[in-house]
């Protein structure tokens, strides 16, 4: 998320405490943003469509086949996504910028053959029950958030964050206006004006891409040609995404856990609200998170590499070398405040939040794990980024290796044991990774200078 | 020019050349050559030091039937190989190339038994390899701690490659110890990277090794650092060239190649010097009193015969200069002296004998400054030509250069009965006015004048050429000091007996 720093800064500049909350709260909208709001619309279209009298199977149906298609969609676009990432950053580094566009309509391209092949071969062998119109539609819509998770991702690499989340207000302002406009249609109905507000969504993107960079041509393959194919970022990708996904996947399919909904998608209650009702409660961490990152961090992070390159002093050099080290201590730190005070607060508030909501207590464990569960998330997240930034891919390959396999192994063990440990799998994992994690960029850090100089090419 | 590379005959001398022969033309090269000629009876293999292979063309001389073999070695060409791969390195290697450095640091002999250690260190494949030296962390807390400890230079990452550009090309040569040519005796031309496998070859293969230095390398380092592909990004380094940089970084390298000199010394035996003066400076660098050997250069005394015998004691006016036309020769002050001769002897002239087109900008420069200074009529530039044809028409010898060895040109112009003027550079006053104390009393074959100085250059010539008493005693003492002192016959004589010394 390259180019925010500049306009926190401004606000950090002010001076105030006023401007430091604005700068965190717009921090906050930014990094948590896109994930809220999809959560919360497709959560709205439910509870209001249940208060129109559309029949609960087709609302449940509804939701659990966009939970579904929001997970696999995102699996399947990890492939992919950080690696096109690192395309761009190279071509604008090589300032081929004319070659960027190209890229991105191929990549939507290449995207919406694959996505619409694997979609449509899926739905046609294991929905057979289900109507040609519903069929259709979820080839569609998964289509459409393949795509439409490619041009997120890219377009946060611009630095309009704020017409990103006003792209997101609208696009799922539009998903809930057309839901319930279509809901006499049912299922059928409200996966139709789904897709009408994630097209619209897209399309919003679409210009703003369009609008920042020149074309020289209007489509180009590059990002396919194997030199600029890095293998470690497409596992990566993947298992970043499977990681935070494999327990819910398992959860979903094990017949104690879960009931069947809609054709052979499963869907399990006890475990998926909780944790839905959970990813709201990481703005706090998100926001911090992208401050320190985006200024400190980078700041440093700049001023070393310049030091570098322009032939500064070793002292100058690892003295930049601790302030980066210094801010991303620094990061966790308040990350670990900030987002442990949220959790302290969610605590206490839970029990009235559950019933607020009408939700049973049976699920407040499950909440109480989950919290903290993603606040440990929020940690790992930052760890990624950092590893990131210093180009240690096969670190952050360990990392979400470890993430996929513990995630996996010990939800495993859990749905063996009491539904009192449900939650702490996804929790355990979180944490071990966490801990690894700080591990790896402890030792990164000790060794920085000896990376930067011996190990170039 | 291809050598059959005959494996079953071992030469009986390798000679260690970095940059120079065959490949490169010049006065060592030259030598070199005279050497392999004057000397049929022994055979020779080369093992020729370059940079990269780009910066060279084809062989320039015609290779004389007793080198059997010819190898080459590109020291500053990047192993397409090497990956990075991070690693420790081993602690106990690195102790010992701080003591090695510490010694060096304190301007200490190095003592035999750490050099000959860490020579096999280098030379078995595992503990002191290029990886390790490239990759490992020890390696690179070594040139961490050096830079804060001793380094004023303010970047980094210049020292940084200058530290991996001038060591790299060690591991190069310890990686071919076992490719060399075989042979009985190893004979470095110069101290440097050739001088460093010399001494390698000495101490991993036990075989004889001998110097003969001609210059002062870490003067005449032919091989240019900036010429590395090692690196992909040397930062501001080489940009301006190494040599412009002052200080620290300057320093370094040059400490560098006096420590390689030193290991040089402490194999080599004898070590050979040119001159009386260039023995004494190899003294101070730390070659042993004992060891040093003074062999000046020959030259083929029949060949000037006749030039000699045709030459009248009533000398033309003419001053010949030759020698190639680039700025380091100084033509331009020649050109000017010429100039101030001709205000007192207007039918003096000036010829300019030698290639003009290594610097083209340099020679129109020059001609420009004759025209300027109205010596359309004195000055003549008449390119590459035979000397033997020209040196007759000459009445004197004048050199300007700002740097020289020691120029054959001076004893061509000696054994032809030709006195010369030449700037106080290189060997140029030992040859003048003698070398050893016996030499100098034979008395001056010419004059001796300061750098860029037009004027002393105009007045020695226009004394010479006007006192016929003057010029007279010169020719004599020029062609007394030749025959005695540079006759080829004794330099081939020299050689042949160190060379059977070694052999045997």
């Amino acid at each position: 998320m390259a180019g925010i720093g500049f306009e926190l800064r401004k606000y950090l500049e002010s001076d105030s405490y006023l401007g430091a909350l604005k700068a965190y709260g717009y921090a906050g909208i930014i990094g948590a943003g896109p994930w809220i709001l999809s959560i919360l619309g497709v959560m709205l279209v439910g509870i209001l469509s249940v208060s129109m009298q559309v029949d609960a199977h087709s609302v449940i149906s509804f939701l659990v086949s966009v939970t579904w298609l929001m997970a696999s969609s995102l699996m399947v676009t990890g492939f992919l996504l950080l690696v096109f990432i690192r395309f761009v950053a190279d071509r604008m580094f090589e300032k081929a910028d004319a070659i960027i566009l190209p890229n991105v309509v191929g990549l939507l391209l290449f995207s919406t053959l694959i996505s619409g092949g694997l979609a449509s071969l899926v739905l046609w062998l294991y929905f057979p029950d289900q109507s040609i119109f519903y069929r259709i539609l979820m080839v569609a819509n998964f289509v459409a958030l393949c795509n439409m998770w490619f041009a997120v991702i890219f377009s946060s690499g611009m630095k309009q964050y704020h017409l990103i989340i006003t792209a997101f207000c609208l696009g799922y302002l539009t998903v809930v206006v057309s839901a319930l406009s279509l809901q006499h249609k049912g299922l059928e109905g409200l996966l139709t004006g789904l897709l009408i507000g994630h097209c619209t969504l897209l399309f919003f993107m679409l210009v703003l891409i369009f609008r920042e960079y020149p074309g020289s041509s209007f489509v180009r393959f590059d990002f396919l040609k194997r030199k600029n194919i890095y293998l470690r970022l497409i596992f990566i990708g993947f298992f970043y995404n499977t990681g935070i996904w494999i327990d819910k996947l398992l959860f979903w399919m094990d017949p104690a856990t879960s009931e069947p909904v809609i054709g052979p998608l499963r869907a399990s209650v006890i475990y998926d609200l909780p944790i839905f009702l959970a990813y709201l409660s990481i703005i706090p961490g998100m926001a911090v998170f992208l401050v320190k990152i985006e200024t400190d961090f980078v700041e440093a992070y700049d001023n070393y590499y310049r030091a570098v390159r322009e032939g500064a002093t070793l002292q100058k050099i690892e003295r930049f070398s601790k302030e980066m080290r210094q801010s991303v201590k620094e990061g966790f730190s308040q990350i670990c405040k900030v987002q442990g005070l949220t959790v302290v607060m969610i605590f206490i508030l839970a029990p009235a939040i559950i019933n607020w909501l009408n939700i049973s207590p049976r699920y407040l464990n499950l909440l109480y794990v989950d919290i903290v569960a993603v606040a440990l998330q929020v940690i790992l997240l930052s760890i990624l980024n950092v590893l990131f930034y210093l180009d240690r891919l096969t670190a952050a390959f360990c990392l979400t290796f470890l993430l996929v396999v513990s995630n996996g192994l010990l939800t495993l063990i859990t749905l063996q044991l009491d539904p009192v440990y449900y939650g702490f799998g996804f929790c355990g994992s979180m944490l071990i990774s966490s801990v690894v994690g700080i591990w790896i960029l402890r030792r990164t850090f000790d060794k920085l200078e000896y990376h930067t100089f011996m190990l170039q090419n | 020019m291809n050598i059959p590379k005959d494996k079953q005959k071992q030469a009986d001398i390798c000679l260690l050349l970095e940059s120079t022969y065959p490949y490169v033309r010049g006065g060592v090269s030259s030598w070199v050559h005279q050497l392999i000629n004057g000397l049929p009876d022994f055979t020779f293999a080369l093992f020729f030091i370059g940079s990269t292979r780009d910066d060279y063309d084809e062989i320039r001389y015609e290779l004389p039937d007793n080198i059997i073999d010819l190898q080459t070695l590109y020291i500053m060409e990047r192993d397409a190989n090497l990956t990075p791969r991070a690693h420790k390195g081993d602690k106990t290697v690195y102790a010992q190339l701080e003591q090695m450095h510490n010694h060096f640091r304190d301007g200490n002999r190095l003592p035999p038994e750490l050099f000959s250690s860490l020579t096999r260190l280098l030379a078995a494949p595992r503990e002191l390899s290029l990886k390790n030296f490239l990759y490992s962390e020890q390696s690179w807390e070594k040139i961490r701690h050096d830079y804060l400890q001793y380094c004023d230079h303010p970047s980094f990452i210049d020292y940084f490659w200058l530290i991996r550009t001038i060591h790299l090309p060690l591991f190069a040569l310890a990686s071919v110890v076992n490719k060399v040519p075989k042979a009985k005796l190893y004979h470095a031309i110069s101290t440097g990277y050739a001088g460093f496998l010399g001494s390698l070859m000495h101490r991993v293969h036990d075989k004889p090794f001998m110097l003969s230095e001609h210059g002062i390398y870490t003067k005449e380092r032919k091989i240019d650092l900036a010429k590395t592909t090692w690196i992909a990004d040397q930062g501001n380094l080489f940009k301006t060239g190494m040599d412009e940089h002052i200080g620290y970084l300057r320093t370094v390298s040059i400490h560098f190649f006096e420590a390689l000199g030193k290991m040089t010394y402490a194999a080599s035996q004898p070590i050979i010097s040119l001159s009386e003066a260039n023995r004494e400076k190899q003294i101070i660098d730390g070659a042993s009193r004992d060891k040093t050997v003074v062999i000046a250069n020959g030259i083929n005394l029949t060949r000037f015969e006749p030039i000699r015998k045709s030459r009248s004691n009533n000398p033309p006016p003419v001053l010949g200069f030759i020698g190639r036309v680039v700025s380091i020769k100084d033509v331009k002050t020649f050109i000017r002296a010429i100039r101030i001769l001709c205000n007192h002897l207007p039918e003096a002239e000036g010829w300019i004998i030698g290639p003009e087109d290594e610097d083209q900008e340099y020679a129109d420069g020059c001609k420009t400054l004759a025209n300027n200074l109205d010596l359309q009529n004195n000055i003549k530039f008449l390119g590459f030509q035979n000397i033997d044809t020209l040196l007759p028409q000459l009445g004197l010898m004048v050199l300007t250069s700002i740097s020289e060895g020691q120029p054959l040109v001076i004893l061509e112009a000696f054994a032809s009965g030709l006195p010369v003027i030449a700037t106080d550079v290189g060997f140029c006053s030992g040859m003048i006015l003698g070398d050893s104390e016996e030499d100098r009393a034979l008395g001056a074959a010419g004059v001796i004048t300061p750098i860029a100085d037009p004027s002393a250059t105009a007045h020695a010539a226009r004394e010479l050429l006007t006192e016929p008493g003057k010029w007279k005693t010169a020719r004599q003492v020029a062609e007394a000091r030749v025959d005695r002192y540079y006759d080829e016959s004794l330099l081939f004589e020299r050689y042949r007996e160190r060379y059977n010394k070694a052999l045997n």
